[in-house]
């Protein structure tokens, strides 16, 4: 009889495994289906934004270099000696051809990453040097709105810090950040920190602008999401800046992370592992095809 | 014997019509190796999710997306679809893997069986699955891929 009693009590445990897988299988089940319900929701979304596309950007392409066309025109009908005039409207001409060049640039650097054409190009980077520049190049947009930027790192004054990393991808990066700030900021400051974790690169944009939702907060990476999108010629941008952001630091194994609350601004932190060693040099490596251990398909 | 040598970073795609060493470093990913005998080319991508969804941009990190862009590229590089053959690595069931993505190995690998034999390429042969990363070479002008198990990666 104990034999019986041993087995029976075996039998409700290997029931209650079963059942228990049985729920998990489920669970995951019902994920996926909730997943997949999601992915076709936004595929759906993603179609719509296609079609709107090519207007959009026609809009932003077009629309700059006809105002750079008339200007530059109207510059050439100056008369002599009014240069305050032709200073005015060449700092127009500039500002429009930077927003245009920074468009460009962006929508270029897009279609390299969906055409898997990246490469890594590592070297050791001034950061801080770098940051600056990007900083500098955005001066005649930020006196336009009186900005004023604080750069604050962990070595203080001291702007020769050197990091391990691809030099164009952060740039990229970081002007994709200041460009976001700038366009929303709304009190006169933005501060740029930059510090070091471990081995891990630092770097965060903070503006005082109109922030950003917990709701929105989800879909900033989405590609051509532009946020409370209406006919507000002050926010504009396609949108593909952060899209391309997220999408770079995949690559370079980094992370970007947002703190915002609406009305009082919003934190954007960038971060970057050194690269591997090991894959560094091991492109590098002219001897990887002698192993005698490789299997060979 | 000679040739360049190319790394290919996760999400990156890669194919030339020079002979090249196309080497890449596999854990859960799942790579791509097409190669075309009759004019002695080939490609290989490197993907990490099976699906893209929907989400950022539409890049070769996502199998149905890196597998068609290595096909038009062959293609586009003077293959026809009918000579290109494939070999398929990686797939790995890794632990410590995110936890929402479970079984992404077995995903991509599903995929990529699932996108080659919609598209009709043959699949010569494959190194999938099991706990172990992979590192690979593949030379594009004899098709031939050399491959090594490594230790943990991702």
């Amino acid at each position: 009889m104990s034999n019986i009693k041993i087995t029976d009590e075996l039998l409700i445990e290997e029931l209650k495994i079963r059942f228990e897988e049985k729920k998990n299988s489920l669970e995951k089940l019902e994920k996926l289906t909730k997943e997949l319900k999601e992915v076709n929701k936004k595929l759906g979304e993603s179609e719509a934004l296609k079609s709107h596309f090519i207007s959009n950007i026609t809009n932003e392409i077009v629309n700059p270099f006809t105002s750079i066309v008339v200007l530059s025109k109207n510059i050439t009908l100056v008369k002599e000696g009014d240069w305050e005039k032709v200073n005015r409207m060449a700092r127009l001409i500039h500002s429009e051809a930077f927003n245009l060049d920074f468009q460009l640039k962006n929508i270029f650097v897009a279609a390299e990453i969906e055409s898997g054409e990246l490469f890594m190009e590592v070297s050791n980077v001034k950061v801080d040097q770098l940051i600056e520049s990007v900083i500098e190049s955005f001066t005649p947009e930020t006196e336009k709105k009186q900005l004023k930027f604080e750069f604050i790192t962990d070595n203080g004054e001291d702007r020769s810090f050197t990091f391990k990393t691809d030099s164009e991808k952060l740039r990229i990066i970081l002007s994709n950040l200041v460009d976001n700030a700038v366009k929303f900021s709304k009190n006169n400051k933005i501060i740029i920190r930059r510090w070091l974790e471990g081995k891990e690169l630092f770097i965060s944009v903070q503006d005082f602008g109109i922030g950003i939702s917990e709701k929105n907060q989800q879909v900033i990476f989405d590609r051509f999401k532009r946020l409370d999108s209406g006919i507000n010629s002050l926010n504009r941008g396609h949108g593909l800046g952060l899209s391309i952001n997220k999408a770079i630091l995949d690559f370079l194994d980094g992370d970007i992370k947002i703190k915002s609350e609406k009305n009082s601004g919003t934190v954007f932190t960038v971060s970057i592992p050194e690269p591997d060693q090991e894959t560094g040099s091991f492109s590098a490596d002219g001897n990887e095809m002698i192993f005698g251990d490789d299997e060979i398909f | 014997m000679e040739r360049p040598k190319h790394f290919l970073y996760p999400g990156a795609i890669f194919a030339n019509t020079e002979p090249y060493y196309i080497t890449t470093i596999l854990g859960s990913c799942v790579a791509v190796c097409l190669y075309d005998p009759v004019i002695k080319i080939g490609g290989m991508n490197h993907f990490m999710l099976p699906l893209w969804n929907g989400q950022g941009l539409a890049s070769p990190r996502y199998g149905n997306i890196a597998i068609k862009k290595i096909i038009e590229k062959l293609e586009a590089l003077g293959s026809s679809r009918s000579n290109i053959k494939a070999k398929i690595f990686g797939g790995a069931e890794i632990i410590a893997t995110n936890i929402n993505q479970f079984m992404i190995g077995e995903r991509n690998i599903r995929i990529a069986k699932d996108i080659l034999h919609e598209e009709n390429i043959q699949i010569l042969s494959s190194s999938l699955g099991g706990k172990l990363g992979r590192k690979i070479i593949f030379d594009t002008y004899t098709g031939e891929v050399r491959q090594k198990y490594v230790g943990e990666k991702k």
